[in-house]
């Protein structure tokens, strides 16, 4: 406990003499949190831009371009008169999606033809693409049950016995635990502890090695004899600080943005604590496996930044190959994102969460396994020296 | 005679960066190895590009021919699998807490006599939110579903109301629409978020891989004594436009693999066409080469080149409205994303590459480029000619490290 002590202070004193790192890397994190939540501010995507090709001119062609400015998600900014205008509006990026309402659809409508009318997405854009379709599409219907009733009340129908006609069956879509279908919860509560883990990555692999070039024979023997206190020592000021900003992350996330939080937000503070630990062991062995300082950081960035894809909270990893399924357990991120998703949507019982924290807590094994390796170093070090 | 002695100067200045850069292993690991690397990693993570046969239950607590042929039909769909038939809504949400699914649909029990008495029948579906795709992939396949049983009900219906053939054809759907998904017809993840992803590879290693051999020589001192002491003055653009053609001539093979071989070996869109490509990819090198100089030159070590870089990954994903439209992005942030090369270059690739445009289509992001690498390479010099001043004012430290400086 002493030699940890030891340790601690000695890092201690370190950054109280260059604070540099430890100052940039907060700001770095405290300035993605700013970024991403104001980014993202509306939560999900309004007023896209569309065009209309209007082939009609009609009655009815207008009062499709009021029916689509009146919805939140949709702007008609173009009216076109051809096909290749809109595309090519589309290729310059000014819209997402467009309707296109051929010559005599109106004349059609009255005279009992079905006149076709086509709406183009551009799916190159997943989430304008998407959001675009959906809203023209729910017009498009909505046109067509306008003409529907339009029939009936004709035909002498009640307008109640219209409604049952024209809309059979009512889907009640309910979006758990994200009523608005916000797109930042999904994003946010993943990406922005990513970022922090990836900070502690680096930053650890840092420490360490500093340590390791920058000692004297006699610290280097007290590494060897005794790694654990003296690196976890070491990495203790990261580990205190890095967990903390990651707590108090999720407290801006759940608390003031009020992302749903179903269980209970200490599981969520143990995640994020045994999270930063799994990192900081995943340095220790970074460190042991690569004793060239310039290398192990560059491995260090490529293994933190595939975090992001490889934790799945974009594209499930269940939808990934197999192979790629296996590969994804070996990034803290993913145990996380898994974590967080139980607690915070699920309210899931512990059983489900529990398999997650323990994998993350078995993460610093590899920690051991790096201060063997590093064992080794410093004994080739210090035969050398003497 | 001088336009000679330029070039000489250039190309000496190419091949001292050249060696710096092939003997830093960190460096040629980012350069070569890290570009190649995770275009096959991203690659083979979205292969599967869609997210199918997602598990979901059923509730039904009507037992009616319709729920069943609505089940019979959700199970049908490429999206979800029913798994599960449960009998009470509570049982599935315990599955769903489980996490066993990642849907429920629910009909309740007058489904069926609602739809007999020609009333308007109402099922729910519970999504799980816990990753958009599930989503997604849930209310797609669903909706396609309802779509369909609408006109069949519907159809049946007008039947009985003594319309039938094409009359209720027509009545049922007066103004059919065509859907046309445009570009990337399956909606598929790894064709719209790869071809950005690349660009964005491209431009990161680049800044990286220039952090850490600025980093580097700053820390070694060796930033300004590494170049001959006649162009520390004003002909210190030599060095600029030296380095920058190194950076260029190894990103160009690297490049044409990444963007031009890659999306053809994996499948990816790639409808572009090869001259406009080329001739946008050449402002984009430029300006990214430019921009990493002159951010670099203030990278004072190693590791703080390397934080900075990493740093930025994931917001100049967002940044180049390529998740996020550009659309709805705030104004603020939307003129903050003109800073970065990659932002242009991910929206310009994109539209070339798989949408087709020709390179009038991308005038904006285009000259953009080109502007970026006039400005920055006005900056790279002008903050490198400061350093070297800086240096020459403390010259005599260049002796007392008893550096070579033609070294």
């Amino acid at each position: 406990m002493n030699r940890f002590a030891q340790s601690l202070h000695l890092e201690l004193r370190h950054i109280k003499k260059r604070p540099r790192y430890l100052i940039l890397t907060t700001l770095g994190i405290v300035f993605s949190y700013v970024f991403f939540l104001t980014f993202m501010s509306e939560g999900q995507p309004e007023r896209l831009p569309i065009a209309v090709v209007d082939h009609d001119a009609s009655y009815l062609s207008r009062r499709l371009c009021h029916e689509i400015n009146a919805t939140q998600g949709v702007e008609v900014v173009a009216v076109y008169n051809n096909h290749s205008q809109a595309r090519q509006a589309m290729q310059r990026q000014e819209i997402f999606a467009f309707l296109e309402i051929p010559k005599g659809t109106y004349s059609d409508i009255l005279s009992f033809k079905r006149p076709h009318i086509a709406l183009y997405a551009n799916n190159t854009y997943l989430l304008g693409g998407s959001f675009t379709y959906k809203s023209l599409a729910t017009i498009s219907r909505l046109a067509s049950g306008a003409v529907q009733r339009e029939i009936l009340r004709k035909k002498g129908y009640t307008d109640q016995a219209i409604s049952g006609m024209i809309q059979p069956i009512e889907l009640d879509t309910h979006t758990l635990s994200n009523p608005t279908a916000n797109y930042q919860p999904y994003i946010l509560t993943t990406m922005l502890p990513g970022i922090i883990g990836l900070m502690t990555l680096l930053m650890s692999v840092f420490v360490i090695h500093n340590e390791l070039k920058r000692s004297p024979t006699g610290r280097l023997r007290e590494m060897r004899d005794y790694p654990i206190s003296s690196i976890w020592g070491q990495l203790f000021p990261y580990t205190f600080w890095f967990s903390l900003l990651m707590i108090m992350g999720n407290v801006v996330l759940f608390g003031f943005f009020h992302f749903t939080l179903l269980g209970s937000f200490w599981t969520l503070v143990i995640a994020s604590v045994l999270f930063i630990v799994a990192l900081q062991s995943m340095a220790v062995f970074l460190v042991g496996l690569l004793p060239d300082m310039h290398i192990a950081v560059c491995i260090g960035a490529i293994y933190g930044t595939l975090a992001f894809t490889m934790s799945g909270f974009s594209f499930p990893v269940c939808s990934m190959p197999s192979y790629m399924q296996g590969f994804s357990a070996i990034f803290p991120l993913r145990h996380y994102y898994l974590t967080c998703s139980e607690v915070a949507y699920f309210d899931s019982p512990a059983v489900q969460y529990l398999p997650h924290l323990v994998v993350l807590l078995a993460f610093t094994a590899m920690s051991f396994v790096g201060m063997m390796l590093i064992r080794k170093q410093i004994n080739n070090r210090v035969s050398c020296l003497q | 005679m001088n336009l000679l002695s330029h070039l000489r100067d250039i190309w000496n200045v190419s091949c001292i960066e050249f060696r710096r850069i092939f003997s830093d292993g960190g460096v040629v690991l980012l350069f070569c190895i890290a570009t190649l690397l995770y275009p096959f990693i991203f690659g083979a993570v979205y292969s599967g590009e869609m997210v199918r046969n997602l598990p979901i239950a059923v509730v039904d607590e009507s037992h009616c021919e319709e729920s069943q042929r609505f089940i019979r039909k959700l199970d049908a769909t490429p999206e979800m699998n029913v798994c599960y038939d449960c009998n009470t809504l509570q049982e599935a949400q315990t599955l769903m807490r489980m996490r066993k699914i990642n849907g429920i649909v629910y009909f309740p029990a007058d489904y069926g006599n609602r739809l007999a008495h020609l009333e308007t029948a109402r099922a729910s579906l519970f999504c799980d939110m816990s990753s958009f795709l599930y989503y997604r992939s849930v209310l797609s396949g669903a909706s396609a579903v309802l779509l369909d049983e609408i006109q069949h009900i519907e159809t049946d219906r007008f039947g009985r109301t003594g319309i039938t053939g094409e009359n209720a054809e027509q009545l049922v759907e007066p103004i059919p629409y065509d859907d046309v998904k445009l570009y990337i017809s399956n909606g598929g993840f790894g064709s719209f978020l790869i071809p950005a992803l690349l660009i964005l590879v491209l431009h990161q290693t680049l800044f990286l891989g220039m952090g850490i051999l600025y980093g580097t020589s700053r820390e070694q001192n060796l930033s300004v004594e590494s170049i001959p002491i006649h162009l520390r003055g004003r002909s210190v653009f030599r060095v600029v436009i030296g380095r920058a053609l190194t950076y260029f001539a190894i990103y160009v093979p690297m490049t044409a693999i990444v963007l031009l071989l890659f999306p053809r070996l994996f499948q990816l869109p790639h409808i572009g066409n090869i001259s406009s490509l080329v001739l946008f990819l050449i402002p984009f090198l430029l300006a990214t080469i430019f921009f990493c100089m002159t951010i670099c030159n203030f990278v004072r070590a190693r590791d703080t080149g390397v934080v900075v870089c990493i740093f930025f990954s994931v917001i100049l994903v967002f940044l180049s409205g390529a998740v996020w439209p550009q659309a709805a992005m705030p104004k603020f942030w939307l003129y903050f994303s003109y800073i970065f090369p990659s932002t242009h270059g991910i929206q310009g690739f994109i539209r070339i590459n798989s949408m087709g445009a020709d390179l009038s289509q991308v005038k904006f992001e285009y000259l953009m480029l080109w502007a970026q690498a006039g400005v920055y390479f006005v900056t790279a010099t002008s903050i490198f000619r400061t350093l070297c001043r800086h240096k020459s004012v403390k010259g005599s430290d260049i002796h007392a490290d008893g550096l070579n400086p033609e070294a």
